[in-house]
């Protein structure tokens, strides 16, 4: 380390300076109030098991996940910090983003915590934001805000400016760091002399204050390497990740934005260092994944620590929320990708879930006479995920085949009727399902070493886990392949698709095909879950919140889909149905709010105009956030055309201004 | 010659090859009649409607010939007839020498026809890049297995598609090359129809038909394109169909030209014959007037 560096790590210059206000205090915030709710008591589970009070489990498994989710989390802050400060080009104001990041932060923060549920404080965020987004876009339209031009930030950085960006990057990740390890140890100290610190802990919060900027500094260095791999290099300065060479021709990334529109700029602009908005950016996004990753792997055992009891309950409904979040991405294929109004898709997850409480239960024993070893057969559950994907597929394919020469609204019609027809089937056929009464003991999955029972929802939620990874993955193969942009051609104009060579029929049955193959996985596993299948859980109702989920996150938009399914499971069956007993509480809002109403309607419930309330949620988001969620680029753009796309946000025509037919006009 | 590629199979490698045009254009002279492509009586009747009624057309390999006729005399029609996107009541079409009756549109491109719309049909919400590789979709094999689990043929296919839709993009100079990864809806009107063009290039078809490929174009756009039509045929070898308003575009590149009014053609020859034509004369400009060459553009959209 030169004198000159340690300098300027130390002493930065004025510009950095300001960075590095801006991003220690907006990261620094929400790190510290997540140690102070729960990072610290699992770190200090971790350091000395004995003295943790809350009755969680010693065992050293757990304990050595607890550590390595510890250490990720805090080791990815710190790079992001650093990669922050070195991805920012400093344009914008920092109360601003200082507002932003707490309203993304700490508010679901608070939530969660308030509501000691991970899903239902995030979903009511679903409704928290598109408000704060419209609040935003009326204040800055109110201050006449222009977001800065997207080609003025497109700097070509020299060498002396790639060392200043990786020394900046170093100063994130050590002030970052120090900064932390400050508010900690002060914090400490003070439980110390409170008396409520035991003496080995103290031990390790000194050695942690020594440890943090150390680390700090190695961390940011790494964040600025990462943070070179997107500048754009000066000419001549090959072997740079974002100095894409156009194959043959020869133009650069730079030239190439040059020439695109300024919404198409912005979009990929996002992505280079230094820009406007780096919490944006895919470099950004990569962090975020990464923690996401290590939270959703590890939180079977984080659980007690954020929540205390209750572990199980959450997690079994964690476990249904996945299978939402297959349904919507599987559905999100027919009517996102391909634009096909599916109102009959829980017609594929009756019938996965039929598959497997058919012939996974000892029902087939009643109905063919083979006699299974009930020990062994539950390891045909895996073969069976896939078998009963493949014969729900069929069941696409086959259903779908009649609905090819209709188009929206008629489409929508006939695949109503297959979702009524395929329960009332399974319900009618009473000799082999037992109709009404439903298919019981139906196997659990095998697997060695793992308990499967009801009462152990950890399994499930690996299970759950595996699942939707496989499907995220499948979903963006096919997005990107040819298939997926011959549906994605289809949904845009059909006769131009056709006379492009897309074969109609073809594209069309995969679509419903790759749709029915993902309910058929959810049906399986719904099934093996539960453990009973009976006709009453495959209702029209479920279409209709399935597609719920799929505007609601954001059509065609795989990330949105996932958020759409999370927020509607746990408003429509978390929040909802628990009103009356938040009721109870006389001290809660709702109790207020119900003995106001009960003067003119006695005998008034919150469970009597619960569908009531959902469809008013609905309707509030949908105004202020028309394209979802998180609404896929193409889906954006289509919805805010006529604004140029210049910020996420509401829409900026009033409805029944003439404008606004335009804006929100969906081809 | 420099567009020799447009002739070869995309992928290199023989493991990945694609439906090759075999049939060159020297093959071409088997079919009875020499054409290419052969409209033997075709008709359409919308109810009691005949928006066109038994028209004869041949279109012999390497020709460049023109429809044109006033609004609503079933011009385009007879492209949609072609293509297969309607089915003609009676009559045949036969492209190579079979029939090409009762094909689904995209079997159409698959045997070598590729077409523009007057209307622009690009996919508006889909890149430059990726409304070619729409093109492209005839000539890719990649399974939903093979996508899934990106195996190297599809890999390399892929590599290969991209490049060759760069390729297509730089027939029309640099501009769209450079803004391959624009939103088409983003795009001036005379690059939106040289993306379609482009789009219909890559089926690699040998018949192309263009619809109405200067519509709403200022003096300039018209110019270079007619020139790029020409070089579409020089070039690439290609045969191609064409409606046009504009008469002097129509008189300055078609070899030939077919007369079509209320649905039947009126007249077929040479550019100078159809210019002369008293029925053409009549047909466009009314029966009082004779003033050959300055005949009215139609700007209105036909359909």
């Amino acid at each position: 380390m030169s004198a000159s560096m340690s300098n300027r790590l130390l002493l930065p210059a004025n510009d950095t300076r300001v960075l590095l206000i801006k991003w220690v205090v907006a990261l620094l915030v929400p790190v510290v109030v997540f140690t102070l709710w729960s990072g610290e008591s699992i770190v200090n589970a971790v350091i000395s098991p004995q003295t943790s009070s809350l009755g969680i489990s010693t065992d050293p498994v757990a304990l050595l996940a607890a550590a390595i989710f510890v250490t990720v989390f805090y080791a990815s802050t710190i790079t992001l910090a650093g990669y922050l400060v070195a991805a920012d080009s400093g344009r914008r104001g920092i109360i601003e983003l200082w507002i932003d990041v707490f309203i993304f932060t700490l508010v679901p923060l608070i939530l969660v915590v308030i509501f000691h549920d991970l899903i239902l404080g995030l979903a009511l965020c679903a409704v928290v934001w598109p408000v704060y987004f419209f609040v935003r876009g009326r204040v800055r339209k109110a201050r006449h805000y222009i977001p800065p031009p997207p080609l003025e930030s497109l700097e070509v950085l020299d060498v002396g400016e790639r060392s200043i960006l990786i020394s900046r990057a170093t100063a994130g990740g050590f002030w970052f760091g120090t900064a932390f390890a400050v508010v900690t140890l002060i914090t400490d100290l003070v439980y110390f002399v409170t008396g409520s610190l035991p003496t080995l802990l103290l031990i390790w919060a000194l050695i942690r204050t020594l440890v943090l900027p150390i680390a700090g500094y190695f961390l940011g260095r790494l964040a600025g390497v990462i943070a070179l791999r997107r500048t754009l290099a000066a000419k001549g300065n090959g072997g740079n990740g974002a100095n894409r060479v156009g194959n043959g021709i020869g133009t650069s990334l730079r030239q190439q934005l040059e020439v695109l529109s300024t919404t198409r700029a912005r979009e990929e602009a996002k992505d280079l260092v230094p820009n406007d908005l780096p919490l944006r950016s895919t470099g950004a996004q990569r962090f975020y994944l990464i923690l996401l990753g290590a939270f959703v792997l590890f939180y079977p055992i984080l659980d007690p620590f954020l929540f205390g009891s209750g572990t199980d309950g959450r997690l079994a409904n964690y476990g249904d929320a996945g299978r939402y979040v297959i349904l919507a991405l599987g559905l999100n294929i027919v009517v996102g990708f391909a634009g096909l109004l599916d109102l009959g898709y829980v017609a594929f997850f009756a019938i996965g879930a039929y598959t497997w409480g058919l012939i996974g239960s000892p029902q087939l024993g009643f109905l063919t006479g083979i006699v299974v070893n009930p020990q062994l057969w539950p390891w045909f559950f895996w073969p069976m995920v896939l078998g009963a994907a493949l014969i729900a597929a069929f069941w696409g394919v086959l259903l779908g085949a009649p609905t090819l020469r209709l188009r929206g609204d008629y489409l929508a019609i006939v695949t109503l009727g297959f979702g009524e027809i395929v329960p009332i089937v399974f319900l009618e056929l009473d000799n082999i399902t037992r109709g009404a009464n439903g298919i019981i003991g139906v196997y659990s999955p095998n697997f060695p070493g793992v308990l499967w029972t009801g009462f152990t929802p950890t399994p499930y939620y690996y299970l759950i886990l595996a699942l939707i990874a496989l499907t995220i993955f499948a979903n963006i193969r096919l997005r990107d392949s040819r298939l997926g942009r011959a549906w994605i051609a289809i949904r845009e104009d059909e006769i131009a698709a056709a006379s492009s060579g897309v074969n109609l029929v073809r594209t069309k049955l995969f679509a419903f095909g790759a749709g029915a193959f993902f309910a058929g996985i959810a049906g399986v596993y719904h099934a093996a879950k539960l453990g009973v299948v009976s006709p009453d859980n495959f209702s029209f109702g479920d279409s209709v919140i399935y597609l719920a989920m799929v505007v609601i996150g954001g059509i065609g938009s795989i990330p949105g889909v996932i958020v759409g399914a999370l927020a509607v499971y746990a408003i429509n069956e978390l929040v909802l149905p628990q009103l009356d007993t938040f009721a109870a509480d006389p001290s809660s809002v709702f109790f207020t709010i119900k003995s106001s109403i009960i003067h003119f309607a006695p005998g008034f419930t919150y469970g009597s105009v619960r569908n009531l309330i959902f469809g008013i949620i609905l309707v509030v988001i949908m105004i202020f956030r028309p394209e979802g969620l998180l609404p896929s680029a193409r889906r954006r753009r289509e919805l805010h055309a006529a604004t140029g796309g210049a910020e996420m946000g509401a829409l900026d025509v009033v409805p029944g201004a003439p404008g606004f037919e335009e804006e929100v006009r969906v081809d | 010659m420099r567009w020799m590629w447009y002739q070869e199979p995309l992928a290199s490698k023989r493991r990945y090859e694609l439906i090759s045009s075999k049939a060159s254009i020297e093959e071409a002279g088997n079919y009875p009649g020499n054409a290419l492509l052969a409209l033997d009586k075709a008709t359409k009747h919308f109810g009691g409607l005949a928006a066109v009624q038994d028209v004869d057309l041949q279109v012999r390999p390497g020709e460049i010939v023109s429809i044109i006729g006033p609004n609503g005399a079933g011009k385009t029609t007879i492209f949609n007839l072609i293509t297969c996107l309607y089915r003609p009541t009676s009559g045949d079409i036969s492209f190579e020498g079979r029939t090409l009756v009762g094909l689904t549109p995209d079997r159409v491109v698959r045997r070598g026809i590729a077409r523009t719309f007057q209307n622009i049909r690009l996919f508006n919400n889909m890149t430059v890049m990726e409304n070619v590789l729409v093109g492209l979709h005839t000539h890719l094999k990649a399974s939903v297995l093979g996508s899934l689990f990106h195996l190297p043929s599809v890999m390399h296919e892929e590599a290969e598609a991209r490049r060759r839709a760069i390729e297509l993009l730089s027939f029309f100079g640099t501009g769209l090359v450079e803004r391959q990864e624009e939103y088409v809806v983003n795009l001036s009107y005379a690059d939106k129809r040289r993306v379609e063009i482009a789009r219909a290039l890559a089926a690699r078809p040998k018949l192309l038909l263009l619809d109405e490929p200067t519509a709403g174009m200022n003096e300039v756009e018209t110019l270079e394109a007619v020139k790029y039509v020409r070089r579409l045929r020089d070039e690439l070898n290609l045969t191609i169909l064409l409606i046009e308003h504009k008469l002097t575009v129509t008189m300055g590149i078609s070899d030939r030209i077919s007369v079509l009014d209320y649905g039947r053609k009126i007249a077929e020859g040479l550019p100078e014959e159809v210019r002369r034509d008293e029925k053409v004369i009549a047909a466009y400009l009314g029966k009082a007037s004779t003033r050959g060459e300055k005949a009215p553009v139609d700007e209105k959209a036909e359909e």
